[in-house]
């Protein structure tokens, strides 16, 4: 019984990989035709405003092969990609890769402490507001939650900007480090750990009211399913009902939104990053959309897309594990 | 006489939908009486820059360029509801069309279109859209469709869902038997019957459209010209520490319409579904 | 002799904002050691909320409950929920109809079973449980390997013979079936029901079996009680009742069944519809369907007297003794 287990788990894992791969590659085209169908080009961009040599231009278009055929440009950065060679940014003639390598640590930091302190807030607090459904702590942070959903992130960090920065002066508003001040060690990571208190908080409270209003909805669906009236009259403890077999089920629900969460945290730590000029990938998408950088442009979306994609398949992996149903898909 | 009766009893018997219709009509009456409500003209650059609340007859203050900015925020309540409302029913239709197709004809059809559903479901749409206004152009007007191009997929979820069990109905199944062609029995059955949940999910739509068309207004992609929340807390970020007021109030405005549509959205899911579970009370 | 489980004047009504229903209304019924019961009626009769009730299974502040309900030497409707807890599965155990919703989908079968065991035995060991749980598997033919395994890997049938088990862990001395085997296709009911009536020849089992099909009594059970709108209309040995119905609604339940073997009668339902029990009727609960009712019928109800042969019937028409 157990080896089939494994073998369908491995079967289930392979099928996710294989389907991942095949959304990314949907989403890679879609993005090449996108960028190279819009009007305006680097070269535009580097020749400036006023100058029209059309030698230099058809000089800079052979360098960077945008003279070739759109199939050709395509395969070239296809197969580039898929080696790991992102390309070479038009605008700065740097490699993406670089480009890319610099400013993702700062966006995950951001991004994956804000989504996994949600996660933890978020559903405990809503697990809670099942328990003691229509208690105070229910309405208030129902309420709460319901109000906190409506918020533009970006709106909430710049007020509490003004809160805790301008009028408070407790924690700074810019960056990920003090500038001109060089820490090494734990001063550094202190530092950073300041800077972060803001961006970190903006971003886990416009993400908690999705892991709450999941938990609370599904604590409360378990809590009425028949095989609770089942171990109650078996005279279990409520308590061990609740935290054994009420929470392993109602956990499932949750650790979905997790992989949905994720995409919508994407935006918003863009956005985030550029109310506190976190210098993460945010701000690196911008300049390359106006500057219509392509290689840059196509190199980020695509990481983009794995990363979500990756995560997907690990939280269908997770859900699997946690729910035995699932396997023989 | 008794349909309305019963529409203003189911509106009347649950709290969200009815917090939900009040606060639409208030936006609506706003949007009425603009004219009247407005301190002074929205676009009109005054002398007084950046003054405070209360100051010359500034109910909440002015902007660098002098713009009253409580008649900035009358103003932006029909901007908010022009984009909700546009972009939401591009949306809606083209979810409805690829999910209802998608569910009832099945097969490859269904394959094909089912994996684009995934991909737009997956793929942080706001990205995308900031690439097509970026590289397209910024009007109000391109704001709406591109929201709409890109936020269909929810509904098409929907609709799919929808037609793959009304595909099984008897009286699906004896049109196909009479002989009636697909398309007619798309628009005629499928869609028609199946399209509650989806204008539930429209108006919860609605209050992502107006949070997204703010967020690409921040980020200097909006529509310059025309005046919106969104804007105004753009223009505000610069001011932030010298002239609060400029993006506070426009913030407290996004808030409380998009809580509108929320209650709006909950509240016809009850309504149309009575075995939805909210986050509010069983 | 004490009977094993002594009902008087049972009445259990659900409190709601507009109105309350009386869902079980003055049931006297008793039970002894030995005993297989069934209770029979249509859905609404009160049957499952009797069973339920008695349980205290419903929620608490929602519904009322009068009379006694008498279980060794307790009065189950009054004692407190720590003492229930106590009687709960060690002494009275209930079998839900749809086994597949009243396990946990995510848990082992094994470590269900291990902490419903541990509820009342704390220090029992792993193998203990293994080991007795492998002994009542015997008793419905199953195998051991289900220990092993998530509800949704197992049909209907098996996972009720394992509801069965489950119900059986501490040997209680009374056990509800509450339509058990109503979800369930004719054939594996009919083996199920032969099980349980095997079991009671190696272990002794009182039972009391909640349905609606005539044919789960008729098999299984010695005596039958039956149940319209909340009360207790006729209750004696099945091989008398079933044979003989002397209330006009068991008559009217039992040539609403088609019989296998025999002549073929015409079936005939029951017209009418139940009377609603916010707001009872003051006579005869049944009288308004029955094809022989009377003034008196209407205006008065019937109680249970007792008859000649031992059964009790609530009838006017059926004369019998003051019960």
């Amino acid at each position: 019984m157990m080896e089939e287990r494994k073998q369908a788990m491995k079967k289930y894992v392979i099928r996710r990989i294989l389907s991942g791969i095949l959304t990314i590659f949907i989403v890679f085209t879609l993005t090449f035709i996108l960028i190279k169908s819009a009007p305006g080009d680097p070269i535009r961009t580097l020749l400036g405003q006023d100058n029209d040599d059309p030698v230099l231009q058809a000089a800079l278009e052979e360098k960077w092969g945008l003279n070739k055929s759109l199939p050709e440009q395509y395969l070239a950065y296809l197969s580039n990609a898929v080696q790991g060679d992102l390309g070479t940014s038009i605008i700065y003639e740097r490699s993406v890769n670089d480009m890319i390598g610099e400013k993702v640590g700062a966006t995950v930091l951001l991004g994956l402490t804000s989504a996994i302190l949600a996660l933890i807030i978020g559903t405990t607090m809503g697990i809670i507001a099942a328990r003691h459904e229509g208690s105070a702590y229910d309405l208030v942070t129902s309420g709460a939650t319901y109000t906190m959903n409506s918020v533009p992130s970006f709106w909430l960090g710049l007020m509490l900007i003004i809160l805790f920065s301008t009028k408070l002066g407790w924690l700074p508003s810019y960056g990920m480090t003090t500038a001109r001040k060089n820490f090494e060690g734990w001063a550094y990571v202190a530092d950073v750990m300041r800077h972060m208190v803001l961006p970190v908080m903006t971003l886990t409270l416009v993400t908690i009211p999705q892991y709450f209003r999941t938990a609370k909805s599904a604590v409360l669906q378990v809590m009425n399913e028949d095989f609770i009236t089942t171990l109650r009259a078996t005279g279990m403890d409520e308590k061990k009902i609740f935290y054994k077999y009420v929470f392993r089920n109602a956990i499932l629900p949750t650790i979905t939104i997790f992989g949905i969460t994720m995409a919508y945290l994407i935006t918003g730590v863009s956005l985030i990053e550029v109310v506190f000029s976190w210098p993460g990938m945010g701000r690196l998408v911008l300049t390359a959309i106006t500057q219509r950088d392509y290689p840059t442009l196509q190199g980020i979306y695509l990481v983009m897309s794995v990363s979500i994609a990756v995560v997907m398949i690990l939280v269908d992996i997770i859900y699997a594990i946690f729910d035995p149903r699932i396997r023989y898909d | 006489m008794t349909k309305i009766k019963k529409v203003f009893r189911t509106i009347a018997g649950d709290r969200q939908l009815l917090f939900g219709c009040l606060g639409l009509m208030i936006l609506l009456l706003v949007i009425l009486f603009q004219g009247v409500l407005e301190t002074h003209d929205p676009y009109e650059y005054g002398s007084d820059s950046l003054v405070g609340l209360g100051v010359n007859g500034h109910l909440l203050g002015t902007n660098k360029l002098g713009q009253d900015i409580f008649s900035m925020l009358i103003a932006g309540v029909s901007t908010s509801l022009k984009v909700a409302l546009i972009s939401s029913m591009i949306s809606a239709i083209i979810g409805i069309l690829i999910g209802g197709a998608a569910g009832f004809l099945g097969g490859k059809v269904d394959l094909v279109l089912s994996e684009l559903i995934n991909v737009f479901m997956m793929i942080p749409t706001f990205f995308l859209e900031l690439m097509i206004i970026a590289l397209f152009g910024n009007s109000i007007v391109n704001v709406m469709i591109v929201i709409g191009l890109t936020s269909w997929a929810s509904n098409a979820k929907l609709m799919r869902a929808q037609a793959l069990s009304l595909r099984e109905r008897t009286f699906v199944k004896s049109a196909v038997v009479m002989g009636e062609s697909q398309p007619q029995i798309l628009f005629n059955y499928i869609i028609p019957n199946g399209i509650f949940p989806v204008i539930a999910n429209t108006t919860m739509g609605m209050s992502g459209a107006i949070l997204t068309e703010a967020s690409l207004s921040f980020l200097g992609l909006g529509d310059v010209n025309v005046i919106s929340w969104g804007q105004m807390i753009y223009d505000g970020k610069s001011y932030i520490t010298s002239a609060w007021w400029i993006a506070t109030f426009a913030g407290l405005a996004i808030i409380f319409t998009v809580i509108i549509f929320y209650m709006l959205g909950d509240g016809l899911n009850h309504a149309l579904n009575p075995k939805h579970v909210s986050g509010g009370k069983k | 002799m004490e009977h094993l489980l002594d009902v008087r004047d049972l009445s259990i009504t659900y409190l709601n904002k507009s109105r309350n229903v009386q869902a079980v209304r003055h049931v006297n019924f008793t039970i002894d050691k030995g005993d297989s019961l069934g209770l029979v009626g249509e859905s609404g009769s009160g049957k499952s909320t009797l069973a339920m009730g008695m349980l205290r299974i419903l929620p608490q502040e929602s519904i009322q409950m009068t009379g006694s309900a008498l279980f060794m030497g307790k009065d189950l409707v009054t004692i407190s929920d720590e003492e229930m807890n106590k009687l709960r599965w060690k002494e009275i155990a209930i079998v839900f109809q749809k086994a597949m919703n009243s396990l946990s989908p995510v848990h082992r079968i094994g470590t269900q079973i291990e902490d419903i065991y541990h509820v009342h035995e704390p220090k029992a060991t792993k193998k203990e449980i293994h080991d007795r749980t492998m002994e009542l598997l015997k008793l419905v033919n199953m195998p051991e390997r289900v220990y092993k395994l998530y509800p949704h890997e197992m049909s209907g049938g098996m996972l009720q013979r394992v509801a069965i088990v489950i119900s059986l862990l501490h040997n209680p001395k009374l056990l509800v079936f509450d339509e058990a085997t109503t979800a369930l296709d004719v054939v594996t009911q009919g083996q199920i029901l032969e099980e349980v009536v095997q079991m009671e020849k190696t272990i002794e089992m009182t039972r009391i079996m909640i349905t609606h099909d005539m044919s789960v009594v008729a098999s299984s059970c010695k005596k039958v009680a039956v149940m319209y709108a909340g009360e207790l209309v006729e209750i004696g040995l099945v091989r008398d009742v079933l044979k003989n119905p002397l209330h006009p609604y068991t008559q009217g339940l039992m040539s609403s069944f088609p019989s296998l073997t025999g002549e073929k009668k015409q079936l005939r339902a029951i017209p009418g519809f139940l009377p609603d029990l916010s707001d009872p009727p003051k006579g005869c609960a049944f009288a308004s369907r029955c094809p022989h009712c009377t003034a008196q019928c209407m205006a008065q109800k019937p109680t249970l007297r007792d008859m000649p042969d031992g059964r009790r019937v609530a009838c006017h028409l059926v004369g019998g003794n003051e019960a």
